[in-house]
Order: C-alpha cells, then structure tokens, then sequence
C-alpha cells in the first residue's frame, strides 16, 4: 500500500515538474493567421514604405521590416548591395507584422478584413493614429489596398506590385 | 514681490533643465561621439561621419538646428577616409519631386537649417561633382543626419559611409 502511495506521488511530482518545465506554446501562433503564401506581395510594398533603415528597417522597432530597401537578414549582407528581399527576409517580416497585435489581426482576418483600421499598423500607416513617420499611405492607395485585401484573405497581388514600385 | 518673481523664474528654468536633461538614451548617445577632434574646433568643419541632428536639434550649437546634414567622403576605403570637397548633395522629395542642394565643404560636412529648407519626407538623396554622382538606391523616411543610417562597418543594417564612388554618369546627375 505504501509502495502504491509513494508511486503516486512520485508520479504527480514528475507530471508537476514535467508540466513547470514544458515549452510554452507558440506565442506566434494566432487563431486566424493572415495568408502566408501571399505575403511576399505585401512585404515588398510594406518595405518599400517602411522599410527604410531610419523606419521599420531596423531592429529598434517592434514592426521590424528586413528586405532591399533597408535592414538585410543575411550577416554577411548589407544595405547597399542591390539583392532582392529574400524568402527568408519575407518569413521574418510576416512574423513580424502577425506579432504585433495577434489576437486583433486575427479578428480582422476571421471577419473577412473587416475595418482593418482595428490594427495599430494600419492606422499609422494611414497617419490616423500618431505616427513618426507620418502617414507613408492613404486609405485607397495601392499599398494601403495590397494590404487590407491580403487582411481580407485576397491579396490583391496587382496592387501590391504597383506599391511597391511607387 | 521681486524675491516671489525670482524663486518663480529660478523655478522655471530649474524646471526646464531637468527636463531637458531628463533623456538619458539621448545623453548616451551624445557622450558616446566623444570629444572634439585634435586641432578641430567647433564649426562647420568638425565632427565629419557622426550624427549632426543628435546635437543640432534645436538645443544646442550655432547653428542650433539642422534639418539635415551629413559628410561626404571620396572613396568607401582605405581608412582613414577622404572628405570629399564641392559636393552637390541634391535631396529630392519623392511625391512632389521638389529639390534642394547643399553643398560640401572641404571637411566634406553639409548641414541644411530648417529656415533654408524643412523637408517634407520621403525623400532620395544623390551626391554628384562633374561626371561623377552616386545614388541612393533607397529613401530617407524621416532621419536628418547621413550618420544616422551611413556609419562603418558596413552591415545588415547600414551601407557604410556617404561616399562619392568614382562611377561615370551621364550628366553628372542620377535617375531618381
């Protein structure tokens, strides 16, 4: 009987000090994550506006944007030498963007990119929240477009191409 | 009346230092540039490659305030680097295409005071003497100081210095 109780409380302490020390889950991991495939689209524009290394291409910021116009992953990369954002580049920035308010931009996507000004980026984006770097779109424009239809779950890919050529 | 009158004004200005030295992220960064260097004395020729705004912010020098400013050098290498005189630095806002110049002096230093021209950002920023310009490839979203972006080592997260590099371009100018 004793040997029976010992194992007992052998076993809760080892679920007890196994359940302290698991990983946590993914914080990154939210409800209803944006599209991930598309999202090179949305990077491009998003650092051509605000990626320059003075903006978001750094990695002082919370909205941290690595890609060709500004702040490179690479160690071995740098500012000035003209490669295009790379698939990883893209992977960091789209963890980036869905990190900053999870559980409002999963909201947004589940309601199909309804009032996409919800989020904090949007807004500053568009200058209606205060914001540095003022306001790099306005509402309607080609960026500002790229990025509520990828919010809406279809990213307008043409529209995010042209802002990210202006 | 007057002894009320001074411990208000003494409080004021007591006040307004505090404040004032109140931003130790700032201070930091202003002790980190260290002094002066050897037979350079304050002017517009001293402190080349380093942050002018960090200073130049309204609080401190003459003149107080830049709106940009930076330095220009010859070449990206070999140390110790060259300062790169009669620069044209040409800023050209993104939206509306307006431009500035200013112009280097022989410590390769330019500095733009917000009475001569506040620039409405974004904006591109190209360097040119004679036949000879080099672009930047990307836009300055808000930063007035070269230094704030362009410093040594060259990185992920910076280009190097501001330098004239030796490429012939048509016109001396570049497509924005």
């Amino acid at each position: 009987m004793n040997a029976r109780l010992t194992l007992i409380v052998v076993a809760l302490g080892a679920i007890m000090i196994g359940g302290a020390c698991s990983t946590p889950a993914d914080s990154r991991a939210i409800a209803t994550p944006p599209d991930a495939a598309s999202f090179g689209h949305v990077a491009q524009a998003l650092v051509r506006h605000c990626g320059s290394l003075d903006c978001h291409g750094t990695t002082k910021r919370n909205l941290r944007l690595y890609g060709n116009e500004g702040l490179r992953l690479a160690a071995d990369a740098s500012p000035s030498i003209g490669v295009p954002t790379t698939d990883a580049e893209v992977s960091e920035d789209y963890l980036s963007v869905i990190g900053l308010e999870p559980e409002i931009l999963s909201a947004v996507v589940a309601e199909g990119g309804a009032r996409p000004e919800r989020l904090t980026f949007v807004r500053k984006a568009r200058g209606t929240e205060s914001h540095k770097g003022d306001a790099p779109l306005r509402e309607g424009d080609e960026t500002d477009v790229c990025i509520t239809s990828w919010l809406a779950g279809k990213t307008d890919v043409a529209r995010c191409d042209l802002g990210a050529r202006q | 009346m007057n002894a009320v009158r001074y411990v208000l004004v003494t409080s004021v200005i007591a006040i307004a230092a505090a404040a004032m030295s109140c931003d130790p992220v700032h201070s930091d960064a202003i002790t980190a540039l260290g002094g002066e260097a050897p037979g350079v004395g304050t002017g517009p020729e001293h402190r080349g490659g380093q942050p002018c705004l960090l200073c130049h912010d309204g609080s401190l020098g003459s003149p107080a305030q830049f709106s940009i400013a930076g330095t220009v050098y010859e070449m990206p290498a070999p140390e110790p680097a060259t300062p790169a005189l009669g620069v044209t630095v040409t800023f050209t806002n993104i939206n509306d295409k307006k431009t500035f110049t200013a112009t280097t002096n022989q410590a390769g230093n330019f500095y733009v005071t917000p009475s001569q021209w506040a620039p409405s950002y974004p904006i591109t920023v190209s360097v040119s003497r004679n036949n000879t310009a080099a672009c930047m490839t990307t836009h300055v979203g808000r930063e007035g100081s070269c230094a704030g972006c362009h410093v040594e080592p060259v990185g992920p997260a910076s280009p190097g210095r501001v330098v004239l590099a030796p490429v012939p371009v048509d016109g001396g100018a570049c497509s924005q």
